[in-house]
């Protein structure tokens, strides 16, 4: 596949971005070598885990399965963006959102490798739902089948889920 | 071919293939629609799974097409995997090349010089492949509505299926697709004979047994997710299973 250079320009977690990449770079390792965006964690890279999962445009996407130069023009979230991604403000002395907060209460991370993949990808879950019903269990299991937690079990993740439903 | 990615982008990582050129078709307008013509449904090679899945045209139009995407991969890889891209690249033991076969769907080849209109079977049977220099810019499906009923066995939701089976029921006359017992997905003639004769009630698998016998179209493959014996042994339990959800459908519409 081609080595050449393509000049790129998206906002990451809202700031600007402009830079040179191979046609051949993934946007997970662009996002982490690049853009300095720590949260994106690359477990599998080929997208099995859904570790490095971030938002594009407001969907969900696997960064490992995307070119950084097709992300061209577009508007990219991480983890860092949760707060805007739940739609809800973070709070408390450690500035934690309300589902960072169940995700803690609830215990539903142990080493956190998977967590913020996680996060991005439960954030927009759960606001693709607001407008019509809760997600019930069978919606959430189907959800949770993108993600590889070795540590949970996922019985706490599940909990933590069901415990910011409306 | 570039369009969602999630097949093409872990064969290169894991440098299964090295293609020199890689076009990216993501922003080639239009191509993301899903139509309604007058005996069929057109869908562009952009259209995601997910959208596919809930778009009410297909849930209308289409009987099982919906049903069958809701066991391919999860949510994430829906919202990008386009259901062109699942079909031409017609992984072994998927479950929508089988889909398409078993409904008739058919595609349009775009040529450098001329686009024509081939069966899915002419690019999913057996030994098929693709030109390099060609692109599969639609796939049309035939409008049929109906009840269906859908049902696979896999080591984990979400992950490639061992065997999966799609019954699907429209004006009387019953389809039966089933992946992962060949190399290329299976459409069941025998099989959808034996379900119509004994719908409402599901048929005695081993008369599926000895009909799907009858539907094989090569060797029963087998590979280190499960042997051939198994998926031979598995696939008139998996396809009874849909038969009767089918059937459950019928009754509550």
């Amino acid at each position: 596949m081609s080595e050449e250079w393509h000049d790129v320009a998206m906002t990451v977690d809202g700031a600007p971005l402009q830079a040179r990449v191979r046609a051949r770079h993934l946007l997970s390792d662009f996002l982490l070598e690049q853009a300095g965006a720590g949260g994106v964690h690359v477990a599998c890279g080929h997208g099995v885990c859904g570790a490095c999962t971030v938002a594009v445009d407001g969907l969900a996407v696997r960064a490992c399965l995307m070119l950084a130069v097709q992300a061209d023009g577009t508007h990219v979230q991480t983890v860092a963006s949760l707060s805007e991604l739940e739609g809800a403000p973070r709070s408390g002395a450690e500035g934690l959102t309300p589902l960072q907060t169940a995700f803690r209460q609830h215990h539903a991370l142990q080493c956190g490798y998977c967590t913020p993949g996680l996060l991005v990808s439960t954030a927009l879950f759960l606001s693709h739902h607001k407008a019509a019903a809760a997600p019930d269990r069978a919606a959430i299991l189907d959800h949770l089948n993108g993600h590889l937690c070795r540590c949970t079990g996922y019985a706490n993740i599940i909990a933590a889920i069901e415990s910011v439903l409306p | 071919m570039l369009a969602g990615g999630q097949s093409l982008m872990p064969l290169m990582t894991r440098r299964l293939v090295r293609p020199q050129l890689v076009i990216d078709i993501n922003r080639i307008a239009g191509l993301d629609a899903i139509e309604v013509l007058p005996t069929q449904i057109r869908m562009g090679a952009l259209v995601r799974q997910e959208e596919a899945l809930r778009s009410a045209i297909v849930n209308e139009y289409i009987a099982g097409l919906a049903e069958a995407l809701a066991w391919v991969g999860n949510p994430v890889v829906r919202q990008r995997g386009t259901v062109v891209g699942n079909l031409v690249t017609n992984t072994a033991g998927a479950e929508l090349p089988a889909v398409a076969l078993a409904l008739e769907a058919e595609f349009v080849v775009r040529h450098r010089d001329r686009e024509e209109t081939v069966p899915a079977a002419a690019l999913l049977g057996a030994g098929s492949t693709l030109a390099p220099d060609v692109m599969v810019t639609h796939v049309l499906w035939p409008r049929r509505a109906g009840p269906a009923g859908f049902y696979e066995v896999a080591r984990r939701d979400g992950h490639a299926p061992v065997v999966s089976a799609l019954v699907t029921m429209s004006d009387g006359e019953c389809r039966v697709a089933v992946s992962g017992v060949c190399a290329t997905g299976l459409s069941c003639p025998s099989m959808a004979r034996i379900i119509a004769r004994d719908f409402p009630h599901a048929p005695p698998a081993r008369d599926l047994a000895g009909a799907l016998e009858r539907d094989l179209t090569g060797p029963v493959y087998g590979d280190s997710h499960s042997s051939a014996r198994y998926r031979l042994e598995v696939a008139p339990l998996v396809s009874r299973r849909a038969a009767g959800l089918m059937a459950q459908r019928a009754a509550a519409a």
